[in-house]
């Protein structure tokens, strides 16, 4: 394959085994050809496709420069690194996993500062007293300058942090620190705490398209089959398949179910001979069967679902929509 | 073979940009050419980490950060505050480049400018630049531009003269200098809003009432049970102060009515400065406020401004204008282009006397000047 879709994947740790799991769920199997310390791979019976595995800052780097056509990488790193971030790529879909927030932390002794506005005020205080601005420990340099520009915050320096961040208070480098946090645990630890209205960002791993790629025919082609897989299944996921058959069925039955648990009918209403089928949230499952017993059905079955495909394809849609015109 | 283009003319300095500098030089102001390359520091600290995303920065193999000059105010001053002049009235001028992202446009822009240093006779250096920078404009053929005009130091007088908690005035003081209008933003203007929670309102509440002097106390005291003594460069003094300045704000969140209703009429005030100056001495005398050294010094200014053969009508005043940056502490301007057909301001400056204690000055120096934007002069003028 002379111009394969070129997919960059987290190289370590957690980020990716929960990536190669993501794809296993949609029926893609990463493989590494050559051998487990391989940073090139494919996907199993589906050819045209090259896996690249990087760090996730170089993927951040490559789907901004157009060098990978997909990636695999966390929306708080492409918030941060990426300017213009509509105009360079898509955020496709987030993923459900690598779940971590953005957040202002200050100190826990600050007990005179709960909200933005607080902090506004505490940090025109400091620069008046000490003749110096309040220092921001981040490594988020971009995310922490436009959130406190939208809070009115002016008084305050960043002082760039690349590791231990939560460390600079104690450490007498820094007043305040932007970082991640995902069970708040470390900060504790470190006696600082989140301010209220403090998150920046809920990020999360997400399926993200470089706008600068080469989108030829051929790998448009490619990431829709890819695309389409991966929608079915996310949709396979989000529902249950419920079938059931009863004379009595009717319009407003399916309303009601549509309006109370959001059930969708994936094949229209019941079939003259009472057939119907219900794709249903699985937390209201139960609920919807027992519903449709109410109102006659004799057996209700529920099944999970492998895969939903549907001609109407957002997924891909989306990429679609702001691709310019084949070349 | 291609042909080779020449992209540096940018900011090469044409024949009029050469005959303005030579005016300002005539005017009595020394030329310096300050260096390309400068510390970060500077400009990170006095105009905010906003500017960041605008300058071109690098570092030195220590690990300092250097950028490319995003203006000369800065420059200029560090440099006579270096000198063995530092603190005696001195005038410089400038001509040369500037650096700032500015999208996909180049980043590269020329300006010209003065700085004024030292001098006591304020009202008189004020208008001075006004004169100056008028000249600019006429030098590139453009001899009515929209004058407009504002004073941080009347709205810091009225502020001052407020019956409010020292909370409210650093606020107010700061949102003024970041916003070209504060009118706009008054509704939204809320100090401390966890003053509001309720966990803490009982308590707040008792604390409003007590003596000062003990309350501090306990407020330290304990926090020090908490085995906490200073973190992240505040004391437990200094957060016990606030946490009772939060206490004596109440439940009052937001502006109280009567200051804010004093504020917007105060922002309203505009139009040319004499009628302007008039309108204000009828505020300060109804409102009961002590607006008096401010309101000498803006009408000695206007004195100055006609003296120097200015025509007052053609000044827009109005006391809701700011030029964004919180080193100005008095008199600001802007020169326009009245058609509008340039982006922002072709001349811009004011008065900057806390700048240079903010660069290291054991003394607080008295400071004003202004820069030219050559290219938005030139497009101007070369406009139909």
């Amino acid at each position: 394959m002379s111009a394969p879709l070129v997919i960059a994947v987290p190289a370590k740790g957690r980020l990716q085994a929960n990536a190669e799991a993501f794809f296993a769920r949609a029926g893609l199997e990463l493989v590494k050809p050559r051998g487990a310390r391989d940073y090139r791979g494919t996907i199993a019976d589906l050819p045209g496709i090259e896996v690249a595995y990087l760090s996730a800052a170089e993927i951040v780097d490559l789907l901004a420069q157009g060098a990978v056509h997909l990636g695999i990488t966390g929306e708080d790193l492409v918030r941060e690194k990426i300017p213009d971030v509509e105009r360079r790529v898509v955020l496709v879909e987030g993923l459900g996993f690598g779940h971590a927030n953005v957040a202002v932390a200050v100190p826990q002794a600050w007990i005179d500062v709960h909200s933005m506005a607080d902090l506004d005020d505490v940090a025109i205080a400091f620069r008046l007293k000490h003749e110096r601005k309040m220092r921001v420990a981040t490594k988020y340099v971009n995310l922490t300058r436009d959130f406190f520009s939208r809070h009115g915050v002016t008084d305050y320096r960043i002082v760039e942090s690349s590791g231990a961040t939560e460390a600079a208070p104690a450490a007498g480098t820094a007043e305040l620190i932007v970082d991640i946090t995902t069970t708040g645990a470390t900060l504790a630890a470190n006696a600082l705490k989140v301010i209220d209205d403090g998150v920046i960002l809920r990020s999360q791993a997400n399926l993200v398209a470089a706008r600068a790629a080469s989108w030829g025919r051929a790998e448009r082609a490619i990431a829709r089959g890819v695309f389409d897989r991966i929608a079915a299944q996310a949709r396979a996921r989000a529902f249950r398949e419920v079938r059931s058959r009863f004379a009595r069925c009717d319009a407003s039955l399916i309303s009601e179910a549509k309006q109370r648990f959001g059930v969708e009918t994936p094949f229209g209403g019941a079939t003259s001979s009472g057939m119907l089928t219900l794709h249903c949230p699985p937390k209201h499952v139960h609920e919807l069967a027992t519903l449709l017993r109410e109102r006659g059905a004799e057996t209700v079955v529920v099944a999970d679902l492998g895969y939903v495909f549907s001609s109407a394809d957002s997924l891909y849609a989306k990429l679609e929509a702001v691709l310019e015109r084949p070349r | 073979m291609t042909s080779v283009r020449v992209i540096s003319t940018s900011t090469a300095p044409d024949a009029r940009a050469d005959a303005l500098i030579a005016a300002f030089e005539r005017a009595g102001y020394a030329r310096v050419a300050p260096a390309i390359l400068q510390p970060a520091e500077p400009f990170l600290d006095l105009s905010g980490e906003d500017i960041r995303k605008r300058m071109y920065l690098t570092s030195d193999p220590q690990g300092r950060e250097l950028c490319l000059r995003p203006d000369l105010t800065i420059p200029v001053s560090c440099d006579y505050l270096a000198s063995p002049a530092a603190g005696k009235p001195r005038g410089f001028c400038y001509l040369g480049p500037v650096f700032r992202h500015r999208g996909e446009s180049g980043g590269e822009f020329l300006q010209a400018g003065i700085e004024s240093f030292g001098r006591d006779d304020t009202a008189a250096a004020d208008a001075e630049m006004l004169a100056l920078g008028l000249n600019a404009t006429a030098h590139y053929g453009l001899a009515a531009p929209a004058i407009r005009m504002g004073d941080v130091g009347l709205f810091s007088a009225l502020v001052a003269a407020l019956d409010l908690a020292p909370a409210w005035k650093r606020r107010l003081i700061k949102d003024f200098n970041h916003k070209s209008s504060l009118a706009h933003d008054l509704d939204r203007l809320t100090v401390g809003a966890s003053n509001a929670r309720p966990e803490y309102q009982g308590v707040l509440a008792a604390l409003a009432g007590a003596d000062p002097k003990g309350a501090h106390a306990l407020v330290t005291d304990l926090l020090s049970i908490a085995g906490i003594t200073a973190v992240g460069g505040r004391s437990v003094s200094e957060i016990a102060d606030h946490f009772l300045e939060q206490a004596a704000l109440g439940a009052q969140a937001s502006l109280p009515r009567q200051s804010r209703a004093l504020i917007e009429q105060f922002l309203a005030i505009a139009g040319d400065p004499e009628s302007a100056a008039a309108k204000l001495t009828a505020f300060a005398r109804e409102a009961n406020i002590a607006l008096k050294p401010a309101l000498e010094l803006f009408e000695s200014r206007i004195r100055h401004l006609a003296g120097r053969g200015i025509e007052l009508r053609r000044i827009h005043f109005s006391t809701a204008f700011g030029r964004g940056l919180d080193y100005y502490t008095g008199f600001v301007f802007e020169l326009h282009d009245p058609r509008a057909q340039t982006d922002g301001p072709l001349v811009a400056g004011g008065r900057y006397d806390e700048l240079l204690k903010r660069l290291g000055s054991a003394h607080a120096i008295s400071a004003v000047g202004f820069s030219v934007w050559i290219e938005r002069l030139a497009a101007a003028r070369g406009a139909p």
